[in-house]
């Protein structure tokens, strides 16, 4: 393929994959009353608008709490089991693998309409709790992956060594393992908040009074409200999404472990 | 026996169960009791009344082609536009084909509620297209809540995936296949059936996967820019569960949406094996 | 003190798999031990039972009059030099020198860490990252790592063997200077019967977990008790005898061109200052090289030979 039509091609493949948030950062800066693009004049006046809806500030504080939480809860369950499959000879260490992994594979929407049956109702425990757990399950898969790919590329000696110049087991790992997978702890972190913070087919059933996540919220707004307030806020999504990629891009080269 | 300082295979299994437990307990149990629930009748007791009762509605029928449809539709429209997608990515140097890559996985980190709801703008009544179409004097054309607009924004969602799975497939192809086909006489059509399609099939095969499960599961995109009137099975599933506490019928759905999701797994690595097999 | 280190019916198992059945071994103080096998034969199994990273299902293992057969690894007083060196790749070499004298809370970590790396000549890499260092200076960090901490007994996992012939030389000489200077007690493991006899005072070579043979490296090379042994050290020729012996030559030690004995020439390659020979005999494949300068035969030629009895060895048994 020569430069010029490479070029072609990849310029029409990002105006149709990234051209769209351009779009809504346009419609955002509307000083109209109704989404239109191009925008009938210049403002901001719909970012101020998003900060000054109550419920887009309670839901945006749950989704930050969950996107933070979560990942940290499947990391505490995932680190060890991560770091036993690659160390030991666990019988059955297959199927803890896929048992973990298969919250990846069967639809969101079928996992929370399954909790929020079988969890929620019978135990009567919180739906603030129960979201917790269900994005601590859709999480786990990916802290088990991109930690275990780390684990990998360690040696398993450096621990026995460690063990011979003094350190306890536990202190091998804090000391010797830790310090060497924190990279991909870090990514598995950052990883499973993008991924809370968006999610939303799990969100979907579970939420109640009080308690709705941002994107659950969103949609709620979208279908009864037309103006650019949501562009306003998916444009802060987006650009926030955006910045937290992009450092950890920088600082840790994400993409080794996506 | 001798045992090892650092144990062995019983804290190997003890630092695993809590993940495996967790697993179980919040996402294979509850799931399992759903799945089960569509194989009670109205009085109990096994019975497969409401698969019969599902399939034998004509809109529920419907809805299980058209998101067939649309899955396949948009996985096939994926394959294409990313192979002449991949094939140019890859031809660029190392430096340039880094920032492209980055800049095809970048929406995929960012709200799929934020990038369908562009669609809105883009497509809606007052959007970007009709009001371009105006300027021309054409009629307003009603693109949301058609199957097209949810397959524009399904193919948006998805494609990344498929691109960047051929890109990791292309860059392990050993590098002077394509050459060496030319210089052999091979036509472009000729190199891509023959060298690029055998030797990236994996890739295509994980892409495939990815978009086609992706687009069956999807909620977001059927819902904003399909709405009701153009229901898929995820959409349908929330619908019954909220307007009709249908649970019956959820279940079936929840049941066919797996079943589905596997069984596109089981097919296309089938594919991918016996292709190779035949080639070899 | 013949009893340095001492190990006493030292039984060590895998599951349901016997590697090492009741060992019985006695080194002397300042001894450079060599554990000499095939993979499998239960060397590296009885090294890491030494290091204490392997408990013994039976039999006490004694350093200096003090059994540490139940003493973790950090306080016997053992250093363990690993295959892949198994630095720590998130510290410095400094670092890494330093870890174990961090354990213990030493007063004079400084002073050590460097008089360590001054040792194995690495002084000026102290700020270097393990990742930029060559194969044999990753090693010789391992190295300093294990005797700053003053070892009684120095543990090495294959030594050798990651290194190209010329690092091997200079590593080997390293290590002797090292062990004349600190006087520590050496005990290494290897499959490779060149490393061994270069490097050790004495050699081990264990089979299937028990000790085959022992002796200096000149006892090892020259008589080996039994065809096991004779085999490792290049003994190709070994024929049983009727009372249960064998005799042994070397493929030097074969006479080639005059002879009782014929054999068909199979193979033939130029090795320099002599050619090695493949027959086929009444007695099986031989291998015999001959100097160079001696008339060639061609493959496919019928060569009369001999095995001298004054130049065999006789074997204990021929397996």
């Amino acid at each position: 393929m020569n430069r010029i039509a490479a070029w072609t091609v990849i310029s029409l493949l990002l105006v149709f994959l990234i051209g769209p948030f351009i779009i809504i950062l346009g419609a955002a800066l509307s000083a109209g009353p109704v989404m239109a693009f191009p925008p009938d004049g210049l403002s901001l006046q719909w970012f101020e608008k998003v900060f000054s809806i109550d419920s887009f500030r309670s839901s945006f504080a749950i989704s930050i709490w969950l996107g933070l939480c979560s990942p940290l809860a499947a990391l505490i369950l995932g680190v060890p089991a991560s770091y036993a499959m690659a160390r030991y000879d666990v019988r059955g260490a297959e199927l803890v693998r896929l048992l973990v992994s298969a919250p990846i594979i069967v639809p969101g929407i079928i996992v929370g309409l399954a909790l929020l049956r079988y969890l929620v109702i019978p135990t009567g425990i919180g739906i603030g709790l129960a979201l917790f757990l269900a994005h601590t399950a859709l999480v786990l898969p990916y802290a088990v992956r991109v930690v275990s790919a780390s684990m990998d590329n360690l040696r398993a000696d450096i621990e026995e060594a460690a063990v011979m110049l003094g350190c306890s087991r536990l202190g091998a790992f804090l000391r010797v393992v830790l310090p060497n997978i924190r990279g991909g702890i870090l990514a598995a972190f950052i990883l499973g908040f993008v991924t809370s913070f968006n999610e939303v087919p799990v969100a979907l059933f579970l939420s109640g009074p009080g308690i709705t996540t941002l994107p659950i919220d969103m949609i709620g707004y979208m279908e009864i409200t037309y103006d650019p307030s949501v562009a306003a806020l998916a444009a802060l999504l987006a650009a926030l999404s955006i910045a937290i990629v992009f450092a950890a891009e920088r600082f840790l080269g994400l993409s080794r472990y996506v | 026996m001798s045992s090892s300082v650092f144990g062995n295979r019983t804290t190997g299994l003890s630092l695993t169960l809590p993940a495996a437990l967790f697993a179980a307990a919040l996402f294979l149990v509850p799931v399992a009791i759903l799945l089960s629930e569509a194989f009670v009748g109205p009085e109990g007791g096994f019975s497969l009344s409401a698969y019969s009762d599902f399939f034998a509605d004509p809109r529920y029928r419907a809805v299980f082609w058209r998101t067939l449809k649309l899955g396949v539709l948009v996985t096939l429209t994926a394959a294409i536009i990313g192979y002449v997608a991949a094939f140019a990515i890859v031809s660029l140097p190392p430096k340039s084909r880094g920032r492209i890559f980055g800049l095809v996985i970048l929406p995929l980190m960012i709200s799929p509620v934020a990038r369908t709801y562009a669609w809105l703008v883009i497509l809606g009544r007052t959007g970007i297209v009709n009001e371009t179409l105006g300027l021309f004097g054409i009629e307003p054309i009603r693109f949301l809540f058609t199957e097209t607009a949810v397959f524009i924004g399904l193919l948006q969602l998805f494609m990344p995936l498929m691109i960047v799975s051929l890109i990791s497939a292309m860059e392990n192809m050993p590098s002077d296949a394509v050459p060496a086909a030319r210089l052999l006489g091979a036509s472009w059509v000729q190199v891509f059936l023959r060298v690029i399609l055998p030797l990236t099939r994996e890739g295509l095969v994980i892409g495939g996967t990815l978009v086609f499960t992706g687009s069956l599961t999807a909620y977001i995109t059927p819902a904003i820019l399909g709405g009701s009137k153009v229901l898929m099975l995820e959409t349908l599933l929330y619908q019954r569960v909220t307007v009709a506490r249908d649970f019956a019928s959820a279940s079936v759905i929840a049941l066919i949406l797996i079943l589905m999701c596997f069984g596109a797994n089981l097919v296309l690595r089938r594919l991918a094996t016996v292709k190779r097999r035949t080639a070899a | 003190m013949s009893d340095y280190v001492s190990l006493q019916g030292l039984t060590l198992t895998y599951g349901d798999t016997v590697a090492v059945p009741a060992l019985d071994l006695e080194i002397a103080k300042g001894e450079l031990i060599c554990l000499l096998g095939p993979s499998g034969c239960g060397k590296t199994t009885t090294m890491r039972a030494i290091a204490g990273l392997l408990n013994p299902s039976s039999g006490t293992i004694t350093i200096d009059g003090r059994d540490v057969t139940r003493v973790p690894p950090s306080r016997r007083e053992v250093g363990l030099v690993f295959q892949s060196y198994a630095l720590f790749p998130h510290l410095s070499v400094y670092e890494n020198v330093a870890f174990g004298l961090r354990m213990k809370k030493s007063p004079d970590v400084d002073a050590r860490v460097r008089e360590g790396l001054a040792t194995v000549g690495l002084s000026d890499f102290a700020s270097r990252m393990p990742a930029e260092l060559s194969g044999g200076q990753q090693q010789r960090v391992a190295l300093a790592r294990s005797l700053v901490m003053q070892p009684k007994v120095l543990l090495l996992d294959e030594p050798l063997s990651n290194l190209d012939a010329r690092l091997r030389l200079e590593m080997r000489m390293e290590l002797q200077r090292v062990q004349r200077e600190t006087g520590v007690t050496m005990i290494f493991v290897t499959h490779d019967q060149a490393e061994a006899l270069s490097l050790a005072d004495r050699i081990i070579v264990m089979r299937g977990g028990r000790i085959e043979q022992q002796g200096s490296p000149e006892e090892i090379y020259n008589r080996p008790a039994t065809g096991f042994v004779a085999d490792f050290v290049g003994f190709e020729t070994i024929l049983p005898q009727e009372d249960g012996t064998a005799l042994a030559w070397r493929p030097s030690a074969v006479e080639l061109g005059s002879g009782p004995y014929e054999g068909r020439v199979q193979g033939v390659s130029f090795a320099g200052e002599r050619r090695d020979y493949v027959l086929d005999t009444q007695f099986g494949q031989i291998k015999a090289d001959v100097a160079a300068e001696r008339p060639a035969h061609g493959i496919g030629e019928t060569v009369a030979f001999d095995l001298p009895r004054e130049r065999a060895v006789t074997l204990e048994r021929a397996k």
